[in-house]
């Protein structure tokens, strides 16, 4: 890369260009990282202790997350509900992303994409916060299905997982469906017609033609849409109940509310791991290499 | 089995524009139908009708004397070879061909069998287990065809597909082609834009354009004996000279062609004395030398080429309008003295000259 730059733009602004990335890459990004990672193995110790004789390093933070059973329960259900929020997106997505990139007119793609985009340039906790009155127990969803006569009294949306997924998978759907779409829109559209031709209902041509093109897009997605899931701080702070409570939220407590950052980072390292373990696992699920996603 | 195609009085429109004008036609059982035109005359959007892409916007297609109206694309007894092809990439040969199968249920190793049967229907015995793109051309236009074929279907619609072959590979999958159709019996009905194509291959030839059938004949007819200047024109090369019909006796018409004189040629259709007309003659069929009743026309040679068996002579009429002629001769005629610039007197048998009423380029 240097070398091409240096062709380009000769070699002071090329080393200029290159060093500037360095510096924003390990300054920015590694370095902090690095940090974190040695906070985790380290103590929680007064100032005045720091580089004394207590602060050794040890695993003494990972192992607090296996003591405590309400976080590592908080811990795995975080996990699971973002595999079942990747599901839902997914679910939800597909049909929009084939809509759009096969079936719709370019002029009806183009402004079904406006709508999806526009929700979006609102802020995210804007948008979650809508979520909440939307589902309130006196809210506008309750009082409209209460009038439609589908419910004799409101229901609690927000009191269980309900709130969170639902918010979830709005606030992703985007991230799920563009994947997808690109990758459906690649595929010739004379391969659905020809199996069409050949017999094949829509549930085949989609099992046999459209999808296995379309996996590439597929792991992209839910991989996104995983990651934005399990890290998500908003979405179950606003929606979820006291007793929906995301990992995240106690990472953010023991950095702000604990003030023990050295558990905090530990927690976080957890998350972290476990999260590239699931891209790992869908990449394997779905015969994909990093290639494809990267295109 | 009755596998005959009728397109029933159709029509198609997309919003206010018609790409296939009221068409009746019928393909009979067993026959190799090509439909020959330039593109965007709505070649494919018939085959799209008689597949069931698309449902015209009158009439309907019966295929087997049954009306199709309804019944999906996934139902018909059609079956398609794209001209892309459009195999499935990620599947092997063996499971593109067997995909059909697949589809309506037939054992693994019924499949297995008949993939090896089609496999040596088109000389890929062993290919199988092979991925798409380890193919060369060739190879995957025969794949195509054998998966196309593992469906059994009474039709078989060919859109284009040698178009993106080779030319000598084109002329050896004419041949195959041609014989796969009198093996397996079935009716094919081809699309293409390559004459060449359309007359070595087919029992008969609908010639389109502008979402109009012009003419459906068998390809010396269609030849000899185009219906409209259209067909003239677009079938094999012709030289077009206007003119003004004078006089018509016994199938010949006389003509009136500015200074170029009176020619003659045979009546092919609408024409009317008094009205504007087109003479047809082919390129070939001009002499260097009169023969008895013949006519001549006088012209000067603009350019020679020698194309191998024969040569072709652009002239242009010595009369101020300049009419351009084409002549084709046989490598046997060449001679030094043919060069630009030289006055060549061509004569031509009326009974191979045509007269087509109306602007040729109507």
């Amino acid at each position: 890369m240097l070398n091409q730059l240096k062709a380009r733009f000769g070699s002071g602004l090329a080393i200029g260009i290159v060093g500037m990335i360095a510096i924003w890459l390990i300054a920015l990004v590694v370095l902090p990282q690095l940090l974190m990672v040695d906070y985790s193995f380290r103590p929680n110790l007064l100032p005045a202790d720091i580089g004394g004789p207590k602060d050794t390093y040890s695993l003494v933070n990972y192992e607090t997350l296996f003591s405590n059973h309400i976080h590592l329960k908080i811990f795995f259900k975080t996990i699971w509900s973002s595999v079942l929020v990747t599901a839902l997106t997914l679910i939800v997505s597909y049909p929009i992303a084939f809509y759009l990139a096969k079936v719709a007119t370019p002029q009806k793609a183009a402004l079904c994409l406006l709508l999806l985009i526009i929700p979006f340039w609102i802020n995210e906790i804007l948008r979650t916060f809508s979520w909440y009155i939307i589902l309130a127990y006196k809210g506008p969803l309750n009082a409209a299905l209460l009038g439609l006569g589908l419910i004799d009294r409101p229901i609690r949306f927000l009191s269980g997982d309900g709130g969170v997924l639902i918010g979830m998978v709005y606030a992703y759907i985007l991230f799920m469906i563009f994947p997808i779409y690109n990758a459906i829109e690649s595929l010739d559209t004379n391969q659905i017609k020809a199996a069409r031709n050949l017999g094949a209902g829509w549930i085949r041509t989609h099992w046999r033609v459209i999808i296995p093109h379309a996996k590439p897009g597929i792991a992209t997605g839910c991989i996104m849409t995983f990651m934005l899931a399990a890290g998500s701080y908003a979405v179950p702070a606003l929606l979820g109940s006291p007793g929906s409570r995301w990992f995240t939220q106690i990472i953010y407590n023991w950095f702000f509310e604990g003030g023990n950052w050295n558990q905090g980072a530990a927690y976080a390292f957890l998350l972290l791991v476990i999260c590239i373990g699931f891209i790992a696992l869908v990449m394997r699920v779905f015969k994909v290499g990093l290639g494809d996603i990267a295109r | 089995m009755d596998s005959s195609v009728h397109l029933d009085n159709v029509v198609m429109q997309f919003g206010d524009f018609t790409a296939i004008q009221k068409s009746d036609l019928k393909i009979e059982s067993g026959e190799f139908f090509s439909f020959l035109g330039p593109s965007g005359c709505g070649k494919t959007t018939i085959l799209n009708m008689i597949s069931g892409f698309l449902d015209p916007t009158e009439g309907c297609v019966k295929i087997g004397g049954q009306d199709m109206a309804g019944v999906p694309a996934n139902k018909r007894p059609t079956s398609m070879i794209f001209q892309n092809l459009a195999l499935f990439p990620l599947m092997t040969v063996a499971e593109n061909i067997e995909f059909g199968l697949e589809v309506r249920g037939v054992s693994k190793s019924e499949r297995k069998k008949a993939s090896d049967r089609l496999l040596a229907l088109v000389a890929l015995e062993g290919s199988g287990h092979k991925k798409v793109s380890e193919l060369s051309g060739g190879q995957k236009q025969r794949i195509a065809i054998a998966r196309a074929l593992a469906v059994e279907p009474q039709v078989l619609l060919l859109d284009e597909p040698l178009s993106a072959l080779d030319l000598k590979l084109r002329q050896h999958m004419r041949t195959e082609l041609k014989e796969i159709q009198r093996k397996t019996g079935i009716t094919f009905i081809y699309i293409t834009h390559d004459q060449g194509e359309a007359l070595t291959m087919s029992d008969r030839v609908a010639v389109m354009s502008a979402g109009r059938i012009q003419q459906v004949a068998d390809p010396i007819t269609l030849y000899r004996d185009p219906q409209t200047a259209f067909v003239a024109s677009f079938v094999g090369e012709n030289n077009a000279i206007q003119g003004k019909v004078e006089r018509i006796d016994s199938g010949i018409a006389e003509i009136h062609c500015g200074e170029l004189g009176v020619l003659k040629g045979r009546v092919q259709s609408s024409v009317a004395i008094g009205e504007e007309a087109t003479l047809f003659i082919r390129p070939e069929h001009f002499r260097l030398q009169p023969e008895e009743g013949m006519l001549s026309v006088a012209v000067e040679i603009e350019e020679v080429n020698f194309e191998g068996a024969y040569l072709t002579l652009s002239t242009s009429t010595t009369a101020t309008s300049k009419q351009t002629l084409t002549i084709q001769l046989g490598a046997h005629q060449y001679n030094d003295d043919l060069a630009k610039g030289k006055a060549l007197s061509l004569s031509y048998n009326v009974s191979d000259a045509i007269v087509i009423g109306g602007d040729s380029n109507a």
